[in-house]
């Protein structure tokens, strides 16, 4: 379960990736614009641009499986959140500002360590996206060094 | 097959994360970020192993992998679809991604936890745009990709072969190789480091572009860029060292918490936060005669064509500092003609104390310098004293067997020149002068006052 503290990490000023994998076992993924964790922790949406590989939403209504990396870009702490797929649905005109806050929140991080070629000249899709409802089921620490795949929760 | 993986070079300079995706035997994915995605040729990457991650894990069960880079030239996202071929532990791959790690590692004060301990080797078996990171389209019209900078023309070249050709002194030599760097192909901060005095040492002798030109600072083999360069005596290219360095500090965090305890640190000899670095070692008939060190606060500033034609350039430069130490090391005193320069009367008094047990001289209680140089200098100081005499030549250094010169390759033009820049840096009013070929002057523009510490 995503306590308060790992909350406030997800949703503020992380680069988030979600992979999934077909039925051959290859794996897809894409960039997530942000994430909402709902339910005290016990499930979050991911934000996944529409602009994104639809394979991934293949991979996902198949056989629900999912991973979630965050990484914050100034330290490089980072956390895996392991999933299972509940359900998709577009994101609606509501949940823009929320989603896209924290976004450039991300945007900001990067500013702060110098790679203000991919600030300033964005161009990425980031919206609109569909909101993809995920149970989570494990939370590892993912920060690089030799603790890396230890278990959270 | 060509798939165009020459086109996508810059996405391998470590600039921007690369993310990397795996599958476990039963099924379940991975997501995780590189530090570094290598190109080696066409079809193939090198990603770095550092650590038996679950990525790795995967990778043992299922070889299937897809590893998202981006472009930092236009921003524009690209997934390869990777099939795990084999790991090296030796090899011209594995080495050019050893040594950047274990340059950064050193930086870090990290070197043995944060450590290259293969180099896997993927076949790549699809390149695609990724749909929601276009990049920019005035870098994808039908050109491509731009050029690397033509930084090192011939026509460069050529110019800073004849200033260099004009140079008639070891200081000359140098500040004309410093200051062409600049003219010519752009490049503010740079520094020489020549072979130290002490062994597996170097020592910064000329240095252009910064606050502090730092004569005299020492780098060990195998500390940072310059000394992982001259211990390898590779050159070696860091384009993304601000990231590189986040990714280290994050791991030496990690370990700290586990109660691993961090070496010293080595302090980086030049910009504050350098973006970029190219170290290139100056070699002669298999002997290290230095290294030359270009910095940048520009992520990506160095290519890989760079990196090639200045490693190229090392070898001119090498050869022609090596030339200028054996030429003033053989060179006839010019005839006395000059007279001794005056006494300033500024009134000012300094005090010299010397450490002969550390070698070490202080100048008004701050360190000035150690070992040859400041053996040198406080036997020049001495004999001013005594003799009232303030001309003095190479030979007779040389011959003085107080100074303990080694009998072979004494290197005592480059250790006077080393003198004469720090003296130049710290104290201002106490100089050495070239006044000929072979000869100088002790130049006082105050009072001295000798003390030898015992």
């Amino acid at each position: 379960m995503l306590d308060k503290s790992l909350t406030e990490f997800l949703e503020h000023r992380v680069a988030i990736h979600i992979g999934t994998r077909d039925d051959a076992m290859r794996p897809n993924g894409c960039r997530v614009t942000g994430v909402r964790v709902e339910d005290q922790g016990r499930h979050l949406v991911a934000y996944l641009p529409k602009a994104a590989t639809p394979a991934v939403l293949d991979d996902l209504r198949s056989n629900g499986q999912a991973a979630l990396s965050f990484a914050r870009p100034t330290d490089d702490r980072a956390v895996q959140v392991k999933g299972e797929f509940i359900s998709v649905r577009d994101a609606d005109a509501s949940e823009e500002a929320f989603v896209l806050d924290q976004w450039r929140s991300l945007i900001g991080e990067l500013d702060a360590i110098g790679l203000a070629a991919l600030t300033s000249t964005n161009t990425w899709l980031m919206w609109p996206c569909v909101a993809v409802k995920i149970r989570v089921t494990a939370i590892f620490s993912q920060t690089p060094g030799p603790e890396a795949g230890a278990v959270l929760s | 097959m060509s798939l165009g993986l020459e086109q996508l070079t810059p996405c391998f300079q470590g600039i921007l994360p690369s993310m990397f995706f795996t599958c476990s035997r039963d099924g379940t994915p991975n997501a995780a970020f590189l530090s570094h995605v290598d190109y080696v040729d066409a079809t193939h990457v090198a990603l770095s192993f550092q650590f038996f991650n679950k990525s790795r894990r995967n990778i043992a069960e299922n070889p299937y992998a897809l590893v998202r880079v981006i472009d930092p030239d236009n921003n524009q996202g690209w997934a390869l679809r990777l099939k795990f071929e084999r790991s090296e532990t030796s090899g011209p791959i594995f080495d050019r991604m050893f040594l950047r790690i274990e340059a950064i590692a050193s930086y870090a004060g990290l070197k043995g936890i944060f450590k290259l301990k293969a180099a896997d080797i993927y076949l790549v078996e699809s390149v695609e745009q990724v749909s929601e990171e276009p990049g920019r389209q005035e870098r994808w019209s039908t050109s491509g990709r731009r050029q690397p900078d033509a930084v090192f023309t011939m026509k460069a070249l050529q110019e800073l072969s004849a200033r260099m050709t004009a140079a008639d002194s070891l200081d000359q030599l140098l500040q004309s190789i410093l200051s062409g760097i600049k003219e010519y192909f752009g490049f503010s901060h740079s520094m020489i480091l020549l072979a130290g005095e002490k062994p597996n040492t170097l020592v910064t002798i000329a240095s252009r572009g910064y606050p502090q030109g730092g004569a005299g600072a020492e780098v060990q083999f195998g500390e940072g860029i310059i000394g992982m360069v001259a211990e390898a005596r590779q050159p070696i290219r860091i384009s993304g060292l601000v990231r590189g360095m986040l990714y280290a500090y994050a791991a030496k965090k990690r370990a700290e918490e586990r109660g691993w305890r961090p070496q010293e640190e080595v302090r980086l000899p030049g910009l504050e936060n350098p973006a970029s670095q190219l170290g290139v070692p100056l070699v002669v008939r298999g002997e290290l005669v230095g290294v030359l060190c270009i910095e940048s606060e520009t992520p990506y500033r160095f290519h890989e064509e760079d990196k090639n034609t200045i490693a190229l350039l090392g070898a001119s430069l090498a050869i022609a500092i090596q030339n200028m130490q054996l030429k003033e090391a053989g060179d006839e005193p010019a005839a006395a003609g000059a007279s001794a320069p005056a006494k300033s009367a500024s009134g000012k008094k300094r005090q010299i104390a010397y450490y002969p047990r550390e070698e070490v001289v202080m100048l008004d209680g701050d360190y000035l310098i150690r070992s040859l140089p400041a053996r040198i200098l406080w036997k020049l100081l001495q004999t001013h004293k005594r003799e009232g005499r303030a001309e003095f030549t190479n030979r007779e250094l040389r011959l003085d067997k107080s100074l303990g010169l080694p009998d072979f390759k004494d290197n005592l033009e480059t250790r006077l020149l080393l003198l004469r820049r720090r003296l130049d840096e710290k104290a201002g009013d106490v100089r050495i002068v070239p006044i000929g070929r072979g000869r100088f002057a002790l130049e006082l523009g105050c009072a001295i006052e000798l003390i030898e510490k015992s």
